[in-house]
C-alpha cells in the first residue's frame, strides 16, 4: 500500500452568480480553480488564505458535498494508474482546446464540419474510458455504491458548532447516526460506542440523551468531532474547526485533535484563515489564494522563509503577542479580487510588490522551488 | 497625565426570566489622555457591555446600570439626562463597532451617514457636510472619496466598511473612540490595514481609545494598557509589556498559554507536538457565579479559600493591578463574605500551608515559574 492517502488532481469548482439583483445574465464563480494537492497517511495538512480563496470548497469538493466540475480526487491510489488516467486526461482537454478553436471559426467547410464531429466522438470515447479506469479509486467517477462505502473514510467537522448539530435529535442519535447506517454498530452495541467516544472527546456519559442546546460551543465542537470519528474514517476534513470558538476553548479542541491523532491513526485537512493555529497543528501548509494554491510547503520552513509575495505579506500582517516584537504590520495593498472576474495572469499581480512585466500576462505554475518549497510565482523575491 | 474617563464600581445587571445576569459586576478602570486602553476577556466577561455602559446603551429592560459612577472629565455620564447623553454620544465619545455591516445603515448613502453627524453636532450645512465627509473619507485612506460618499453600504468590502465606521466615530474629533472588537469580522490582511489607520488616527489627533477584543495579539501591538476581564470583573490590569512578560493571574496566564505563537513549533522529546496549555473547563454560568473566586473552578492553582472568598483588584507594582490570592490576602467585601468570619481565614490559610508542604511563600515563586512564557 502507498502512503499517499489522498490524491486531488486539476480540481476545479465553479458557482453561476447573477450579475446582478434584477438581472437575468448568468456570471461564472471560479471558486476552486485547478488544486492539486497530495496528502500522506498520517500527516495534517493546513489550508489557509483569505475568505474566499476557495479552501472550504475545496474541502466540501473532497466529500462531494459539493459536486465538482472537474478533476480527480484519488483515495488510496495506485501510481501507475494515476498516470495513465493522467495521461488521457491530458489528450482529452489538448483535444477539447481544439475543438474550441474549431467551433469558434467562423465559416466551416464540410471537412471541418466531420473533424469537429471526429474529435467530439473521440472525447466523449476518451473521457469515458477515463473514468471507467479510475472508478476503483477516484471519489469523482466512483460508482454510487463504491462511493458510499468510500465515504465514510472521509468524515468533517464544520465550523459553526450552532448550526452544525441537528436541534430535533439527541447526541446519542446525532453521533450513533453514522454507524447506524453502515451496519457497524447496533443496538447495545452502539451505546456502548456512542459512549466510548464521548469519552474520549471528553465528554460525560449523561451527554448521550441530552439535545445540542444544552451544550456550550466548545462542547458542541466535541459533539461534532465525536460524530467524525463514529465510522474510524481515515480522513477527517476540518473546517475552521475552532474559529467559531474562545481562545481558552480553542486550544481545548486543538489539544483534542492532536491527541485523538494518534489514537485513531487520523489524517487531517485543517482548513483555516488563522496562520498561528495552522502552523501549530499541521505538518505541511497550502496557502491558497483566488481558488488556486499558490504556495505549499513543511509547516515550519514555510513559517521561517516563506517563498511566494502572498504568503510573505500574509504573514507579515499578522501581528504577534509580544509587545516587544516590532509589530511593523505590512499587508498587501488592497482588497482580494473578485473570482468573478480574476485579474489575468498571476491573480496576486496588483497587490504584489514584486510584480514584474510579465506577471499579468502569463498564469505561473506551481513548481518545486528551494528547501521543499512548491510556489506558483514569476518572480520570487529573496533570489 | 489626567484622567480623562474614570470609571468607578460600574455595574450592568440585566433582569430576565426572573433571574439576574450579573454581566457587569463591579469594574473600576480610568482612561488618561491619549491612551489606548486594551480590554481583553472571552465572550460573556463583560467587556463589551462595559463599553456599552460607557455609552450609556444599554437597552433597558432588561439591562440596567445597578451602580457605580461614569465621570467624563468630571462630569458623571449616569447622572445627566438623555437628551444631554445624546450631545456626548458622537462628539464626545464615539464607538465602532464589530460587525460593519448590520452597524451601518444599508438605505443611506454612506456620505449622508457620515454628514449626518458633522449636521448634528457640528451644525454644518449639507453642503460643508459633505465636503467634509470627503476629506474624512480621504483621511480613512478610501480611494476617490469624491465617488465613494454616494454609494451604499452594500458596495463596499467589509474592510472599507469598517473604514466609514472609523470616518463616522471621528467625525468629530472625539474624545475617546471605543472599539469594540473592530478587526475581529475581518480577513488578517485586512486587519492589518485597519488597525495601521487606527495608530496613524490616534498619533495623529491624539484620541483616546478604548479597544475591546479577544485576541490577545492584537492588544499586545496596539495597547498602552491592558485590563484582563473574567466574568463581569477585572482580574488584571497592567501596562502592556507586564501583562505579556510577567502576567499574575492564572487567567492571564492561561489565555496567554492558550495562543499557538506564530514561528515557534514546539515539539516534545520524541518529536510528537507538545500540547497547548489550555485553561481547563469553561466560563461560570452568569446567574449563579461561584461563591469564591469567579475563576477557582477553572484555576490550575486553586486554594482552599479561593472557594469561600473573592479576592480584591489591588495594585501589586506600579501600575500593576491583581485579583488573586496569590498575590494578596485582600479580600473583596460581598454579602457573601461578610457571613465569613476571620477565625475562617486565618484556617485557610493553615490549610493550604499543609497543602503545598511549605511556606505561603511558594505559591508566589510556583506561579513564576509557569507565568514566565518568554
Amino acid at each position: 500500500m502507498s502512503d499517499t492517502l489522498i490524491k486531488v488532481t486539476g480540481l476545479k469548482k465553479t458557482f453561476p452568480v447573477k450579475a446582478s439583483a434584477f438581472s437575468s445574465k448568468s456570471l461564472t464563480l471560479r471558486a476552486v480553480d485547478g488544486v492539486d494537492l497530495e496528502l500522506k497517511r498520517g500527516e495534517t495538512l493546513g489550508v489557509v488564505g483569505e475568505s474566499g480563496c476557495g479552501k472550504t470548497t475545496v474541502g466540501r469538493c473532497l466529500l462531494r458535498l459539493y459536486e465538482p466540475d472537474a478533476g480527480r480526487v484519488w483515495i488510496e491510489p495506485d501510481a501507475s494508474l494515476v498516470s495513465q488516467v493522467s495521461e488521457i486526461d491530458e489528450s482529452v482537454a489538448a483535444m477539447a482546446e481544439e475543438l474550441a478553436t474549431l467551433s469558434g471559426q467562423p465559416t466551416k467547410t464540410t471537412a471541418d464540419k466531420a473533424r469537429v464531429r471526429a474529435l467530439k466522438q473521440r472525447v466523449l470515447r476518451d473521457k469515458a474510458r477515463a473514468n471507467q479506469l479510475a472508478s476503483t479509486s477516484d471519489l469523482l467517477s466512483m460508482s454510487r455504491a463504491r462511493l458510499k462505502a468510500n465515504r465514510r473514510r472521509i468524515q468533517m467537522v464544520f465550523q459553526d458548532p450552532w448550526a452544525s448539530l441537528n436541534p430535533h435529535m439527541v447526541v446519542k442519535d446525532i453521533v450513533g447516526e453514522g454507524p447506524l447506517e453502515y451496519g457497524t454498530h447496533s443496538g447495545r452495541e452502539l451505546d456502548r460506542w456512542v459512549h466510548e467516544l464521548l469519552e474520549k472527546v471528553g465528554l460525560p456519559p449523561q451527554a448521550a440523551n441530552r439535545y445540542p442546546h444544552e451544550f456550550s460551543g466548545g462542547q458542541r465542537q466535541r459533539i461534532g468531532i465525536a460524530r467524525a470519528l463514529a465510522l474510524t474514517p481515515s480522513l477527517i476534513v476540518c473546517d475552521e474547526p475552532v474559529s467559531a470558538l474562545d481562545v481558552s476553548i480553542q486550544a481545548q479542541i486543538l489539544n483534542l485533535l492532536i491527541s485523538l491523532q494518534d489514537d485513531f491513526d487520523l489524517t487531517f485537512i485543517f482548513i483555516a484563515h488563522d496562520l498561528s493555529v495552522v502552523q501549530y497543528i499541521s505538518d505541511r501548509v497550502a496557502v491558497m489564494y483566488l481558488g488556486k494554491v499558490v504556495e505549499t510547503a513543511e509547516a515550519a520552513a514555510l513559517y521561517a522563509n516563506p517563498r511566494h509575495p502572498y504568503t510573505i505579506s500574509l504573514l507579515a500582517a499578522v501581528p504577534v503577542a509580544d509587545p516587544e516584537h516590532p509589530n511593523e504590520l505590512r499587508p498587501p495593498e488592497g482588497d482580494v479580487p473578485s473570482p468573478v472576474n480574476p485579474p489575468s495572469g498571476c491573480t496576486f499581480h496588483p497587490r504584489c510588490r514584486h510584480r514584474i512585466d510579465v506577471c499579468d500576462k502569463v498564469i505561473p505554475v506551481l513548481g518545486k522551488d528551494r528547501n521543499g518549497h512548491v510556489i506558483s510565482c514569476h518572480n520570487p523575491p529573496n533570489g | 497625565m489626567d484622567k480623562l474617563l474614570d470609571v468607578k464600581g460600574l455595574k450592568t445587571h440585566f433582569h430576565m426570566h426572573g433571574y439576574t445576569v450579573r454581566a457587569v459586576d463591579g469594574v473600576d478602570f480610568s482612561l488618561s489622555e491619549g491612551e489606548t486602553l486594551g480590554i481583553v476577556g472571552e465572550s460573556g466577561c463583560g467587556k463589551s457591555q462595559t463599553s456599552m455602559s460607557v455609552m450609556r446603551l444599554i437597552p433597558d429592560p432588561p439591562g440596567k446600570i445597578e451602580a457605580g459612577e461614569i465621570l467624563l472629565r468630571g462630569r458623571d455620564l449616569l447622572k445627566i439626562s438623555e437628551p444631554e447623553m445624546r450631545k456626548v454620544r458622537g462628539n464626545n465619545i464615539s464607538m465602532i463597532f464589530q460587525e460593519p455591516m448590520t452597524s451601518l445603515n444599508p438605505v443611506y448613502s454612506i456620505g449622508y451617514q457620515i454628514s449626518e453627524v458633522l449636521m448634528l453636532h457640528r451644525d454644518m450645512t449639507k453642503d460643508d457636510a459633505l465636503k467634509e465627509s470627503v476629506r474624512l473619507l480621504k483621511l480613512v485612506g478610501m480611494s476617490d472619496p469624491e465617488e465613494r460618499v454616494t454609494e451604499y453600504p452594500f458596495q463596499l468590502s467589509g474592510g472599507l466598511r469598517q473604514r466609514v465606521m472609523i470616518a463616522i466615530a471621528m467625525a468629530c474629533e472625539p474624545d475617546i473612540m471605543i472599539a469594540d472588537e473592530p478587526t475581529t469580522a475581518l480577513d488578517v490582511t485586512i486587519q492589518a490595514q485597519i488597525l495601521r489607520l487606527m495608530a496613524d488616527l490616534k498619533a495623529r489627533t491624539g484620541t483616546s481609545i478604548m479597544f475591546i477584543t479577544h485576541d490577545l495579539a492584537v492588544i499586545a501591538s496596539f495597547a498602552d494598557r491592558v485590563m484582563v476581564m473574567y466574568a463581569g470583573v477585572v482580574v488584571e490590569q497592567a501596562p502592556v509589556r507586564d501583562i505579556f512578560k510577567k502576567p499574575l493571574h492564572p487567567y492571564t496566564q492561561g489565555l496567554l498559554g492558550s495562543i499557538p505563537v506564530l514561528g515557534e513549533v514546539k515539539k516534545r522529546a520524541d518529536g510528537s507536538r507538545q500540547l497547548l496549555n489550555a485553561i481547563p473547563g469553561s466560563l461560570p454560568d452568569h446567574r449563579n457565579f461561584p461563591k469564591g473566586c469567579r475563576f477557582a473552578p477553572r484555576c490550575t492553582k486553586v486554594m482552599a479559600r479561593c472557594w469561600e472568598a473573592e479576592p480584591a483588584l489591588v495594585p501589586i507594582e506600579e501600575g500593576h493591578q491583581v485579583r488573586c490570592f496569590l498575590h494578596s490576602d485582600a479580600v473583596q467585601e460581598t454579602p457573601a463574605y461578610a457571613e465569613v468570619k476571620r477565625g475562617q481565614q486565618r484556617k485557610w490559610q493553615r490549610a493550604d500551608r499543609r497543602a503545598q508542604g511549605a511556606g505561603p511563600a511558594s505559591a508566589a515563586t510556583g506561579a513564576d515559574k509557569t507565568g514566565g512564557r518568554s
